[in-house]
C-alpha cells in the first residue's frame, strides 16, 4: 500500500477532495458537483477526478452534513418515540420558547416536527430525581405500545427517552434489549447511549434525531464502502466528527450524530493544526462559502467546543466546534429599505442565484457586490465553472441599491461589503468578548471560496493586526480533515459540591467514562500504548447554572481544581465569586493519534523581501482610499516563500481571490501561506 | 451627509452592543429567571434617552426600561451624573414593574466630555427583595409589603461600588448571595455595554454618530408608518375581565379604545376601573409597553426597535386608575398586564381580524414552590411558567403549548431541574385534548401538569385569566381556560386561578393552561385535517362528530357520514 491520503468534504454545491502524497509530498485538488439524490455519488467523483490508484490510499477522511440535511429536509426515517407514563408531548411542549428573532410574531408557525404525536408513546416506569427507582420498567405494555407504534406509523426507527436515564440508564437498556430482540427490523435508538447530560427535552430530541438519521447514514455508510471496496481500496475509510478528530465508519453508524456538523468541523481542525504550526495562540475563523458565513474562535490552539447545539429547531446535546454561523454566504441579497442598505437575510442560494450567473437572477447578491467592485475576474471564477456577466451586475447593483440611495454603482457595491465587514465584525466580537478576549489580540484566518476575499476587509474594519491566508483555501475544510486524530468522548452528569470526598466519588465514574471511551478506540484499533485519555469536569458556582469546562491535566489538587475554576470564570467574566464550587459533568475525550501528514515547506523559495512580479493592472475598489483604483494582480501559483506583495492587489488562484488594499502588505511565508498585515503608522 | 450604507453599519454596531451586554448578562447572572427563562430586558439610548437599540428579551421589559430611564434620569439630575455612575431603581410608579424587577441605568460619556452622549438600562427579574412573603407576593395591599424599595441611587459611584448599598441589598433579602451575584452580573453587563458604546462611536465620530442615530430612529418611524397606513382608519373598543384583584373575588373589567389613523395609533386604557386594593396595579410605563407590543406585532415583528418606531404610537391613561397605579397602590402580580396585552388586539379585531390571532390561553399560568428541599435542607423557591395555547387566524391552526406573547423568549423551566431543586414531583406533563378552540382553524392546545408533592412547603399559582374563556374570531369556538386544581379527588378539591396554598408530602395539584381561541366556523374545517388531529390525539373523535361534525372510523375518515353530518 502506498503512502496516499484523501480527504472529501461534501458542500452545498461541490463536493472538494485533496490528496495528498506523503512520499512526494504532491497534494491534488479535485472538485465535483455535490449529488444530493445519491450521495456517495458525487463522493465517488471527486475521488476519480483525483485520478490515483485507491490501492495506493491508506486513509480516506471524509466530512458530510448528510445527517444535517435529513434534518433540515425533513427525509430522515419515519421514527416513533417512546417516553414516561406522562410524558408523550416532551417533544412538542419543549421549552416553551419562540426561536430567536420571532418574539413579536403572533403569526409563528412550527416546521413540521420530525416525529409526530401518533408516533409517541408512553410506558409506566419512571426514577426519581435521586435515581430512585419509583416504577420499574412494565415490559409488557413496552411490548404492547412499540408494536402498535410501528405498525400504525410504518416506523424504521424509534428512540426511546426515560426521564433521569443520566442518572441510572438501566431502564432505558433493558427496554432497548426488548425491543431489538422483538422488532429486529427496527433500529433503536436509547438517549442514554447517546448522552448522559441532565435536562429532558435536549436529550430526549438528541436520542430522536439520532433516530432519525441513523437507518440512511448506515445505508450510505455501506453503500460508500462497497464502491470504495469495489475500486480496490484496501485503507481505513473514517469520517470526521463535529467535535473535531475523526472515526471509523463502524462507530460512526452507531453514532451518525456526531457527523452533522462534520464538513465545517474540518476547517477547524485544519486551523488548530496550522496556530501550532505558525504559533499563533489566538485565531478567529472565518469560512465564507456560498451558502454560509462561519466562525469559531481558537485560543491556545483550542478551538471552542460546546456541548449543545441547535440542529433546525432541535436543541441537542453533542460536543460541536464552537461554530457561528454569523452571516449568509455569497448569495444573500442586498436591498434598500427606507434608505437603509440590508443585506440578507434572503439569499439567491445556487438557483437563480447572483445576477452575475446570468441565471435568472434578477436582485443584486454579495456575490454581484464583488463583480462590480472589480475583485473577481470574469472567466476564472470557480476556477472557470461559472463566467460571470459583469455588466448585468453592475446594472442590477445600480438599479436596486445605488439609485434608491443616490449612490454610483461602486459606492452602493462598497456599501454591500461594508455592510457585511460590520455585521461580521458585531458577531466576531460577540464570540470573542463572551469568552473574555479582546478580538485585537487575534489573528484571523480566512478560507472557503469567498474567505480569502474578505478576511483582510474584517482585518482592517476589526484593527486585527494579521490576516492569514492558507494554502488552497477553497477547499481548505477537507485539507483540515487530513489532518485529523481519532478521536472520542463521553460524558456523565456527576451534579454535587466540589468536595475531596465528592471528587474522590466522581473517580467511579471517571473510570467508566475512560472504560467506555478505551473500548472505542480498541475498537478503532488504536494500540493501548497510543491512546491518550483525557478528563475535563464541568463546574460551576453553586446557585448558577452555567458550567466553565477545567481541565483535570496533570491531576490537580482540589484547591489546584477550584483555582483553575476561579481564574477561568475571571478570565471570561471579569469576576470571581467567594462562593462553594459544584461539579456538574464529567468528560473523558480520547485520541488516537494518527500518523499525520506534514505540510512541507515550499520549494523554490526567494530572498526574503523580493517584490512578487504582477502579472496583470486591473481597476477595483479600495476600501483604505474609499475610491476605485489600480490594483496589481497576481497568480497564486506564482508566489514563492519570500515573495512580498504590497496592496492594493488581488492574488488570484482560480478558485478564490484575495485582496488586500492600501497599507497592507502580504509576505509569502516558508509553508506558502499569504501573511498579511498592515503597514506601520 | 450620511449615506444609507454607513446608517445601516452604525446601526448593525449598536444592536451588537446590546447582544454583547445581553451575553454577558445571561452568563454571569445567579439567577435561573435570568440565565433559563431569559426575565431580563436590555435597551441602549441616546443622548435625549431615545431607545437606539435593544436586545431580545422579554418584550414586557423592553418598552417598561423607556420609561424607567426617564424617570431616573430627571430624578437624579443630569447635571449630578459621572463617568463610571451605574444607578440602581425598582421603585414600581416609575420603574414600571414590580419591586422584584431591578434596573440598572447608567451614563455613558465619552473621555473629557461634560455630558453623556448615551445611556444603557438592563432590567432584570431578582429572587428576593424582603418582601411580605418568599417567592411571590399575591395579596399585598399596599406597596410597603412588597420589598425593599429604592428610587433610583448610584450603586456604583464614578466606577467604585457603594459598599452600603451593597449591604442594604444583601441585609433586605432572604436570598443575598443570589441577589447580589445578579448585581454584579448587571454590572458586568453595564460595562460592556459602554465600553463598547464609546468605541463606536469614537471609530465613526461624534457628528457621524448622531446623525446616523437620527435617521435610525426615522427608519423605525418610517417603517411604522408604512405598515400603519395598510390599516383601516377607525375607532374600535374592546372589553375583557380579569379573575380578581387578588383580595376581593370580583372580576375586575378592562376596557382599551383603540384608534388608527394613517399616521397615529391610540391605545387608550382610561375607561378601565380604578386602582384596585390588591397588586394587580399597573405602572404607567409598563402600560405603554401594551401599545408597543401591540403596535410591534402589528407594523414590524421583525424589524429592529427604537423610538421611531414608536414614534406614532399615544398611550392614553387615567392616574390613579387601574393602568396608572400611583402610590401606594400595590403593584406585584401584575399579570394584568399580561392579560391585557392582548385585548389591543381584541378591539382590532373587529376591523382586521385576517390580520389578527384569536386569544390565547390569555396570561402566563406562573406557578412557584416554596419551602425547603426534602433532601438537602436548602430553602428553595422554585418557579415555572407555562406555555399556553395560541389563537388560530385565518390562515393557521394555532400553537399548542407556547409562552405567552408578552413573554415569547421565556422557557419552562426543565422537569429534572425542577424535581431536583425543589419537592415537587412532576407526573405528568401534557397538552389538553380538546383545550383549543375549534374552527375552520383550530386553537393551540393547553398544557396540563400533574404535581405530587414530596416535601412540605407552599404551592403558589399565578393567573388572572381563569374565569372567562379565551375568545374564538369570525365564528371560531371558543377555548378552555386556565385553572388550577387543588388537591382533586379530596374533600379539599377546588378550582383556583391565583392562589397561595400550604402543601403537605402527598398532596397533588394539577394545573391546566388554557387553549387558543378557534378561527372561522368548525364545521368547515377541512375533514381531513380533521382526521389528522384526531390521529394525532389532539381532537376527539367525539369532538370531531359534535363540533367538527367529522365522521371518523378506525381511524379513516367516513366520507357519507360527514356528508350528512354536515348537511
Amino acid at each position: 500500500m502506498g503512502n496516499c491520503r484523501i480527504a472529501v468534504d461534501i458542500g452545498g454545491t461541490f463536493v472538494d477532495a485533496v490528496l495528498f502524497d506523503a512520499d512526494s509530498g504532491d497534494i491534488r485538488l479535485a472538485k465535483a458537483l455535490t449529488t444530493p439524490a445519491n450521495p456517495s455519488e458525487g463522493v465517488l467523483n471527486a475521488i476519480e477526478k483525483l485520478d490515483v490508484d485507491l490501492a495506493d490510499v491508506s486513509v480516506i477522511v471524509h466530512g458530510t452534513t448528510l445527517g444535517l440535511n435529513a434534518i433540515i429536509e425533513r427525509r430522515g426515517a419515519k421514527t416513533g418515540l417512546i417516553t414516561n407514563k406522562g410524558f408523550r408531548d416532551i417533544l412538542e411542549i419543549g421549552r416553551g420558547n419562540m426561536p430567536d428573532g420571532e418574539m413579536y410574531n403572533i403569526h409563528y408557525q412550527r416546521p413540521e416536527p420530525v416525529v409526530h404525536r401518533r408516533a409517541i408513546g408512553e410506558v409506566p416506569v419512571r426514577l426519581t430525581a435521586d435515581g430512585e427507582e419509583i416504577q420499574p420498567l412494565d415490559t409488557a405494555a413496552l411490548v404492547e405500545v412499540a408494536e402498535s407504534l410501528i405498525a400504525d406509523n410504518d416506523l424504521q426507527s424509534l428512540a426511546v427517552s426515560f426521564l433521569y436515564s443520566y442518572l441510572d440508564s438501566a431502564q432505558e437498556q433493558q427496554a432497548a434489549a426488548i425491543l431489538r430482540e422483538r422488532f429486529p427490523d427496527t433500529v433503536v435508538s436509547i438517549a442514554s447511549d447517546i448522552v448522559r447530560e441532565h435536562r429532558e427535552y435536549e436529550r430526549t430530541c438528541t436520542a430522536v434525531l439520532e433516530a432519525y438519521i441513523r437507518p440512511i447514514f448506515e445505508r450510505y455508510i455501506d453503500r460508500i464502502q462497497a464502491e470504495l471496496k469495489a475500486r480496490n481500496f484496501k485503507g481505513m475509510f473514517l469520517t470526521m466528527r463535529s467535535s473535531g478528530g475523526a472515526m471509523t465508519a463502524a462507530v460512526a453508524k452507531r453514532a451518525p450524530l456526531h457527523t452533522v456538523l462534520s464538513g465545517p468541523a474540518g476547517g477547524i481542525v485544519g486551523a488548530a493544526h496550522l496556530a501550532g504550526q505558525l504559533d499563533r495562540r489566538l485565531l478567529l475563523t472565518l469560512d465564507y462559502g456560498g451558502t454560509s458565513l462561519d466562525a469559531c474562535v481558537i485560543a491556545d490552539g483550542n478551538p471552542n467546543v460546546v456541548h449543545e447545539t441547535m440542529l433546525d429547531i432541535y436543541p441537542a446535546l453533542l460536543p460541536v466546534y464552537d461554530i457561528r454561523c454569523i452571516g449568509a454566504g455569497g448569495g444573500s441579497i442586498a436591498w434598500s429599505d427606507e434608505g437603509l442598505l440590508k443585506v440578507g437575510p434572503r439569499s439567491a442560494g445556487a438557483v437563480p442565484g447572483p445576477i452575475a450567473y446570468d441565471r435568472g437572477g434578477l436582485e443584486p447578491t454579495t456575490t454581484d457586490a464583488a463583480v462590480t467592485l472589480g475583485f473577481l475576474h470574469p472567466s476564472s471564477f470557480t476556477g472557470g465553472e461559472i463566467s460571470l456577466n459583469v455588466e448585468k451586475a453592475r446594472a442590477g447593483v445600480k438599479e436596486h441599491l445605488a439609485d434608491k440611495m443616490n449612490l454610483d454603482a461602486m459606492g452602493a457595491a462598497a456599501g454591500v461589503f461594508r455592510v457585511i465587514a460590520a455585521q461580521t465584525v458585531g458577531a466576531l466580537r460577540q464570540i470573542t468578548v463572551e469568552r473574555g478576549l479582546d478580538p485585537k489580540d487575534f489573528s484571523i484566518v480566512g478560507f472557503g471560496g469567498a474567505g480569502p476575499l474578505i478576511a483582510p476587509l474584517i482585518a482592517i474594519e476589526m484593527e486585527i493586526s494579521e490576516a492569514i491566508i492558507p494554502r488552497f483555501p477553497s477547499v481548505f475544510s477537507a485539507w483540515g480533515m487530513m489532518t485529523s486524530d481519532l478521536m472520542t468522548d463521553q460524558s456523565q452528569t456527576y451534579i454535587a459540591e466540589l468536595t475531596p470526598e465528592n471528587l474522590e466519588a466522581a473517580e467511579v465514574h471517571f473510570k467508566a467514562l475512560e472504560d467506555s471511551v478505551t473500548a472505542l478506540l480498541d475498537e478503532q484499533h488504536v494500540e493501548r500504548g497510543q491512546q491518550q485519555l483525557l478528563r475535563r469536569v464541568d463546574m460551576r458556582y453553586l446557585g448558577q447554572e452555567h458550567t466553565l469546562s477545567v481541565s483535570l491535566d496533570g491531576n490537580p489538587s482540589i484547591a489546584d481544581l477550584a483555582e483553575r475554576f476561579h481564574s477561568l470564570h475571571f478570565e471570561r467574566y471579569g469576576h470571581r465569586i467567594d462562593e462553594a464550587l459544584e461539579i456538574v459533568n464529567l468528560r473523558v475525550t480520547g485520541v488516537g493519534a494518527l500518523n499525520k501528514p506534514e505540510l512541507q515547506k515550499m520549494e523554490g523559495g526567494v530572498a526574503s523581501g523580493t517584490v512578487a512580479a504582477p502579472v496583470a493592472e486591473r481597476d477595483a475598489f479600495c476600501f483604505v482610499r474609499n475610491a476605485p483604483v489600480s490594483f496589481k494582480i497576481h497568480d497564486r501559483h506564482a508566489l514563492r516563500p519570500g515573495h512580498v506583495v504590497a496592496g492594493p492587489a488581488i492574488i488570484d488562484e482560480g478558485t478564490s481571490s484575495t485582496v488586500i488594499y492600501t497599507g497592507q502588505t502580504i509576505t509569502v511565508d516558508d509553508y506558502g501561506y499569504l501573511i498579511i498585515r498592515s503597514d506601520k503608522k | 451627509m450620511i449615506d444609507g450604507p454607513t446608517i445601516e453599519i452604525i446601526h448593525k454596531y449598536l444592536l451588537s452592543a446590546a447582544e454583547e451586554m445581553r451575553r454577558t448578562l445571561i452568563r454571569t447572572a445567579f439567577n435561573p429567571v435570568i440565565y433559563e427563562v431569559f426575565d431580563f430586558g436590555i435597551s441602549v439610548y441616546d443622548r435625549d434617552l431615545n431607545l437606539m437599540a435593544d436586545a431580545p428579551g422579554l418584550a414586557m421589559f423592553l418598552g417598561a426600561n423607556d420609561y424607567a430611564i426617564v424617570k431616573v434620569r430627571d430624578y437624579i439630575g443630569k447635571e449630578n451624573l459621572e463617568d463610571g455612575d451605574i444607578i440602581i431603581m425598582n421603585y414600581p410608579y416609575w420603574n414600571s414593574a414590580h419591586t422584584a424587577d431591578v434596573t440598572l441605568a447608567a451614563p455613558v460619556f465619552a473621555p473629557g466630555e461634560k455630558e453623556p452622549f448615551a445611556y444603557t438600562c438592563i432590567r432584570a427579574h431578582w429572587m428576593d427583595l424582603g418582601a411580605k412573603d418568599p417567592g411571590y407576593v399575591l395579596d399585598s395591599t399596599e406597596i410597603h409589603q412588597e420589598g425593599l424599595i429604592m428610587p433610583g441611587f448610584k450603586v456604583v459611584k464614578a466606577g467604585k461600588p457603594d459598599k452600603q448599598i451593597f449591604d442594604l441589598i444583601r441585609f433586605n433579602s432572604r436570598m443575598p448571595k443570589n441577589v447580589i451575584g445578579d448585581l454584579e452580573a448587571q454590572i458586568a453587563a453595564t460595562r460592556t455595554g459602554h465600553a463598547r458604546l464609546r468605541a463606536i462611536r469614537e471609530k465613526f465620530g461624534p457628528e457621524m454618530f448622531d446623525a446616523a442615530v437620527r435617521e435610525i430612529l426615522d427608519y423605525g418611524e418610517k417603517v411604522t408608518l408604512r405598515e400603519l397606513a395598510k390599516l383601516p382608519e377607525g375607532t374600535w373598543t374592546a372589553e375583557d375581565f380579569l379573575d380578581d384583584d387578588g383580595i376581593g373575588t370580583d372580576p375586575i373589567p378592562v376596557r382599551v379604545k383603540v384608534t388608527v389613523k394613517k399616521d397615529r395609533f391610540v391605545v387608550d386604557f382610561s375607561e378601565s376601573g380604578d386602582a384596585t386594593r390588591g397588586p394587580i396595579n399597573v405602572p404607567v410605563g409598563l402600560t405603554q409597553t401594551l401599545g408597543k407590543v401591540a403596535l410591534k406585532a402589528l407594523t414590524g415583528p421583525h424589524a429592529p426597535t427604537n423610538a421611531g418606531s414608536f414614534r406614532p404610537l399615544e398611550v392614553i391613561t387615567r392616574p390613579g386608575s387601574l393602568f396608572h397605579a400611583e402610590y401606594p397602590s400595590a403593584t406585584y402580580t401584575q399579570w394584568s398586564a399580561i392579560a391585557s396585552a392582548e385585548l389591543v388586539f381584541k378591539a382590532l379585531s373587529q376591523a382586521i381580524p385576517e390580520k389578527l390571532i384569536a386569544s390565547s390561553g390569555g396570561d402566563i399560568l406562573g406557578f412557584m414552590m416554596v419551602g425547603n428541599h426534602h433532601k438537602t435542607g436548602r430553602m428553595f423557591a422554585l418557579s415555572n411558567n407555562e406555555g399556553v395555547g395560541w389563537g388560530a387566524s385565518a390562515t393557521h391552526d394555532g400553537l399548542n403549548a407556547t409562552n405567552h406573547i408578552s413573554s415569547t423568549m421565556v422557557r419552562n423551566t426543565p422537569v429534572e431541574v425542577l424535581e431536583a431543586n425543589s419537592s415537587m414531583l412532576i407526573e405528568s406533563m401534557h397538552l389538553i385534548q380538546d383545550s383549543g378552540g375549534p374552527g375552520a382553524h383550530r386553537g393551540g392546545l393547553g398544557q396540563g401538569r400533574r404535581i405530587r408533592f414530596v416535601g412540605d412547603g407552599e404551592f403558589l399559582s399565578i393567573t388572572k385569566k381563569s374565569k372567562t374563556r379565551p375568545w374564538g374570531l369570525d365564528g371560531g369556538g371558543e377555548a378552555e381556560a386556565t385553572g388550577v386544581y387543588l388537591f382533586p379527588g379530596t374533600d379539599r378539591a377546588k378550582r383556583v386561578g391565583t392562589y397561595r396554598t400550604k402543601v403537605a408530602v402527598g398532596d397533588v395539584i394539577e394545573t391546566r393552561s388554557g387553549g387558543g381561541g378557534g378561527y372561522g366556523a368548525p364545521e368547515k374545517r377541512d375533514p381531513k385535517l380533521v382526521l389528522e388531529d384526531v390521529l394525532d390525539g389532539y381532537v376527539s373523535e367525539q369532538a370531531a362528530r359534535d363540533i367538527y361534525r367529522v365522521a371518523i372510523r378506525d381511524g379513516k375518515l367516513d366520507e357519507a357520514a360527514t356528508k350528512a353530518l354536515r348537511a
